[in-house]
C-alpha cells in the first residue's frame, strides 16, 4: 500500500497538431518525476505554457503519457477505480446556464456513482461547503465568476474523493472569496484529503501549501519545502524567478 | 465496460474495430437479403418536363409517395385548365361548363401529356392505386383515348399484379368498346364502394345507370358524391342531378 | 452493467434535457408545426386525395424535421462537450467512455423519439380536424422514421469523432442519407452491370446502410410492417457505429 497519492515516473507528454503537410510536435512534460505524500497539500507553479495543466490532465485520465507512469494511489489514472478517488476543478468550468446549482450537481454526483438520498445530501453539503447555498435558487446564468468557481468546488467534492486536483482554483477571484476557498481547502485537508493545485499566485501557494513543484519549459526545475521557502531570503517568490530565468 | 477504464480499452483498439465491421457488415448482409424494392427501377421514370429534380428528391430522401401526391395534384391542375375547343363543344352539345368534370366520354379537350403525366405518377408510387383509376378512366371515357388508358392499367398491374380494380376498369374499357354500357357499368360497381375509387368513376357509373333507366341505383351513386366527395363541381353536380331524378320520380 | 444503465441513463436524461431546453429545438417545432399545418393547402388542392395528401406531407415532414435537429445534435454535442471543457467533469468521473457514448446517442435517440410523438400527435390533430381517421401503417410509418434517424444518428457520431468540424459532419452524414435511400436503385444498377463493376457496386450494398427498409411511410397499408430482419440490420448498423465511435473515443484526449 503506497504513501504516496500521486507518483510520476519518468513521464513524457507530447502534443502532435496535423498540418498541411506532415505534423508540429510539442513536448509539454519530458522525463518528469515527482511524487505527492498522501494527506498533504502541494502546489504547481509554472509560468504560461509550463506543462501545469498537462500534468493536471494526465492526473485525471484525460491524456495519456507518451513514456512513463503515472500513479494515482497506486492505481493508473484512467481507470475507474482512481477517479473514484479523485476530485477535479479544470480551470474556468462551464456548467449549462439555465440549470440551478442543485441540478447541475444532481447531474455530476450521478456520474459519481451516487443516487437517492445520499445524492441530494452529497449535493446539499457541497453548496453547503462552498457558501453557495443561499443562491441555490438562482440560476447559473446569474452567478459571479466566484460562485463558478465555487461551484465548480462543490463538484469536485460530491463523492468525498481523497485527491483534489485543482487547476488554478482561485483565478479571478476577489480577495474575500479567495480568503473563503483557502479556509475552505485546509479544511478538507484536515479531514485528510490530498490536494494538489496549480496557481499563477505565489502569495496563495505559500499559505496554502507544504511543498511546491515548479515547473519551467516541461521539466520540474525544483521542488520546494516550506521550510526551505520560509528560510530563504525573499521567500517562495525569489526561488521561483531563480528558477525560471 | 469493466473497470479497466480508458487504458484498457485502448489494448482492445483491434477487436472493437473488428466487432464494429463485422456489425456492418451483418447489417447490410441482413438488408441485402431482406430487401425487395416494390418500386420501378430509376431507368422506367420516364422525366417529364419540370419533373427531373422532384424525381431526384423523391429518391433521396425516399419521399417517392409525397412526391406522386404533388404530381397527381400538378395532373388535377392541368386537367382542370379550360381549352376553347371543350368550351365549343360544351356549348354546341347543349351541355354543362367544361372541365374535367364530364358526364359524357365527351372528346373533352386534347390534354396530350395526359398520359405521361399519369404515368409518372405511377412510375413513382405504383401504390398509388386511386390515381391509376382516375387516370385509366379519365383516358377512357373523358378524352376517348382507351388504348392510353389500357396502357396506363396494365404498367399499373406490373407493380400490382393482384389489384382486381384495375383489371375492372381493363374490362370497362373492354365493354366500352364493344358498345356496352350496361356491362360497363357492372364492370365498375365492385369499385364505387371501393376507397379508391375516384369521383369521375363513381360519376360515370351513376350516369350509365341513369342511361339505362336505373335511377334508384343512380340517384344511390349521385347521393354517395355528394356525401363524400370534397371536389365541389362533382357535388353541384349530384346534387342537382339528384333534384332531377326526384322531379323525375314526383312526375 | 451494474453501473452501465444507471450511468448511461443519466447522460441520455442530461442529453435529453439540454435538447428541449436548446433554443433551436423550439424553432424546429415551431417550424414544424407550421409546414405541417401548411400541408393542410396541399390537401385541399388534391381534392379527394386531400386524406392521403395530407398524411404524407405531414409524415415526410416530421422526418425532415426531426432529422435536421438529429444531426445538428449529434454533430455538435461531443464538439460543444469538448469545447466548453464539459467533458474534463465528466471523463475526470469514473464514467466508462462507452458507457458516456451510449448515453449521449441514447439521449439523442430518445429527443428524436419525442419529437416524433409530439408531432405524430399535432399530426393526427390535424387529421381529425379535417375529418380523416389515422391512416393504415401510421404507426409502422412513425416507427421506421425513427429506426432511419437512430441509424443515421450513431453514423453522425461517429463522423464527428473524425470530422474536423460539425459542419462537415453535418454534410457527410446527409450525404449518406441521401445514399441510404438510393440503395435500391444501386442494387438495380449492379444486378445490370458485370465484372469490377458490378463487385464494386454490391460491395457499396454492404458498406451502406439500407434506410428504405425502414422506409413504412412510402409504402403505408397492407405491406408496410417493419420485418425482424430489417429490424436486425438497424440495430447491427447502430451498433456497429457504436462500437467504431467507442474505438474512436477510447484513444481521444481532451
Amino acid at each position: 500500500m503506497t504513501t504516496n497519492a500521486v507518483s510520476f515516473a519518468g513521464v513524457e507528454k507530447t502534443y502532435k497538431r496535423p498540418r498541411l503537410l506532415g505534423a508540429v510536435y510539442h513536448t509539454a512534460v519530458q522525463d518528469l518525476s515527482f511524487d505527492i505524500p498522501a494527506g498533504e497539500i502541494t502546489g504547481l507553479l509554472g509560468l504560461n505554457g509550463a506543462g501545469k495543466t498537462t500534468i493536471m490532465k494526465l492526473l485525471t485520465g484525460l491524456l495519456f503519457p507518451n513514456a512513463g507512469t503515472v500513479q494515482v494511489f497506486g492505481l493508473p489514472p484512467s481507470g475507474q477505480a482512481a477517479k473514484a478517488k479523485v476530485g477535479f476543478l479544470p480551470e474556468l468550468p462551464y456548467f449549462p446556464p439555465q440549470l440551478k446549482p442543485g441540478s447541475a450537481l444532481a447531474y455530476y454526483g450521478r456520474l459519481s456513482g451516487l443516487s437517492g438520498k445520499e445524492l441530494s445530501l452529497a449535493a446539499e453539503e457541497a453548496l453547503q461547503r462552498t457558501g453557495l447555498e443561499p443562491h441555490a435558487d438562482k440560476r447559473i446564468s446569474e452567478f459571479s465568476k466566484g460562485m463558478l468557481q465555487r461551484l465548480g468546488l462543490a463538484q469536485a467534492l460530491l463523492h468525498k474523493p481523497d485527491l483534489l486536483v485543482l487547476d488554478e482554483p482561485v483565478s479571478g477571484l476577489d480577495p474575500l472569496a479567495i480568503h473563503d476557498i483557502r479556509k475552505l481547502l485546509a479544511g478538507l485537508n484536515a479531514e485528510g484529503r490530498t490536494i494538489f493545485l496549480s496557481s499563477h499566485s505565489i502569495s496563495e501557494v505559500e499559505k496554502l501549501c507544504g511543498r511546491v513543484l515548479i515547473m519551467v519549459r516541461g521539466r520540474l526545475a525544483k521542488t520546494v519545502t516550506r521550510a526551505e521557502w520560509e528560510a530563504a531570503p525573499g521567500g517562495l517568490e525569489a526561488i521561483f524567478v531563480e528558477a525560471v530565468k | 465496460m469493466t473497470g479497466g477504464g480508458v487504458s484498457s480499452l485502448r489494448g482492445r483498439g483491434l477487436p472493437l474495430l473488428l466487432a464494429a465491421l463485422l456489425a456492418w457488415l451483418a447489417g447490410g448482409f441482413a438488408a441485402y437479403k431482406d430487401y425487395h424494392s416494390p418500386f420501378p427501377p430509376p431507368g422506367e421514370i420516364r422525366v417529364p418536363p419540370q419533373g427531373a429534380a422532384g424525381d431526384m428528391f423523391a429518391l433521396a430522401f425516399g419521399a417517392r409517395r409525397v412526391f406522386a401526391d404533388l404530381w397527381f395534384v400538378r395532373l388535377l391542375q392541368y386537367y382542370g385548365t379550360r381549352e376553347l375547343s371543350e368550351e365549343e363543344q360544351s356549348e354546341a352539345a347543349g351541355l354543362h361548363e367544361h372541365g374535367h368534370h364530364h358526364e359524357e366520354n365527351f372528346g373533352g379537350g386534347k390534354y396530350p401529356l395526359f398520359l405521361s403525366m399519369s404515368r409518372h405518377i405511377l412510375e413513382t408510387d405504383p401504390g398509388f392505386i386511386s390515381a391509376g383509376l382516375y387516370g385509366g378512366g379519365s383516358l377512357a371515357f373523358n378524352l376517348a383515348r382507351p388504348a392510353e388508358a389500357e396502357e396506363l392499367l396494365n404498367y399499373g398491374l406490373r407493380y400490382s399484379p393482384k389489384e382486381w380494380k384495375y383489371l375492372k376498369v381493363l374490362a370497362a374499357i373492354g365493354y366500352s368498346k364493344a358498345g356496352d354500357p350496361a356491362a360497363v357499368a357492372e364492370q365498375i360497381k365492385p369499385l364505387l364502394s371501393d376507397p379508391d375509387c375516384p369521383v369521375m368513376l363513381k360519376q360515370l357509373a351513376a350516369f350509365l345507370n341513369k342511361k339505362a333507366g336505373n335511377y334508384a341505383a343512380a340517384a344511390a351513386i349521385y347521393a354517395d358524391i355528394a356525401a363524400t366527395s370534397r371536389d365541389a363541381v362533382y357535388v353541384e353536380n349530384a346534387r342537382r342531378e339528384l333534384s332531377r331524378l326526384s322531379e323525375r320520380k314526383a312526375e | 452493467m451494474k453501473t452501465f444503465v444507471p450511468l448511461a441513463w443519466a447522460v441520455a436524461a442530461n442529453s435529453f434535457a439540454e435538447s428541449v431546453r436548446h433554443r433551436f429545438f423550439t424553432l424546429f417545432t415551431v417550424f414544424a408545426f407550421t409546414a405541417i399545418y401548411a400541408s393542410v393547402l396541399a390537401g385541399v388542392m388534391a381534392v379527394d386525395e386531400e386524406a392521403r395528401v395530407l398524411a404524407d406531407l405531414g409524415l415526410a415532414l416530421m422526418e425532415l424535421t426531426t432529422l435536421a435537429y438529429v444531426l445538428f445534435q449529434a454533430s455538435s454535442s461531443l464538439l460543444k462537450e469538448a469545447e466548453t471543457k464539459t467533458i474534463y467533469l465528466v471523463f475526470s468521473r469514473p464514467v466508462p467512455r462507452g458507457v458516456y457514448l451510449a448515453g449521449k446517442m441514447g439521449g439523442v435517440m430518445l429527443t428524436a423519439a419525442f419529437m416524433l410523438g409530439v408531432m405524430g400527435l399535432m399530426h393526427v390533430a390535424l387529421l381529425a380536424f379535417r375529418g380523416f381517421p389515422v391512416p393504415a401503417g401510421y404507426g409502422w410509418a412513425l416507427a421506421g422514421s425513427f429506426m432511419k434517424l437512430a441509424v443515421i444518428t450513431a453514423f453522425a457520431f461517429f463522423v464527428s469523432l473524425f470530422s474536423t468540424s460539425a459542419v462537415s459532419t453535418l454534410v457527410i452524414s446527409g450525404i449518406m442519407w441521401t445514399l441510404g435511400h438510393f440503395v435500391s436503385e444501386t442494387r438495380f444498377m449492379a444486378e445490370q452491370a458485370s465484372g469490377f463493376k458490378a463487385a464494386l457496386l454490391k460491395g457499396t450494398l454492404l458498406l451502406i446502410p439500407n434506410l428504405q427498409l425502414f422506409n413504412a411511410r412510402d409504402v403505408m397499408g397492407a405491406a408496410c410492417s417493419i420485418t425482424p430482419a430489417a429490424v436486425f440490420a438497424g440495430a447491427a448498423w447502430i451498433l456497429a457505429a457504436y462500437f467504431a465511435s467507442l474505438w474512436l473515443l477510447a484513444g481521444k484526449e481532451f
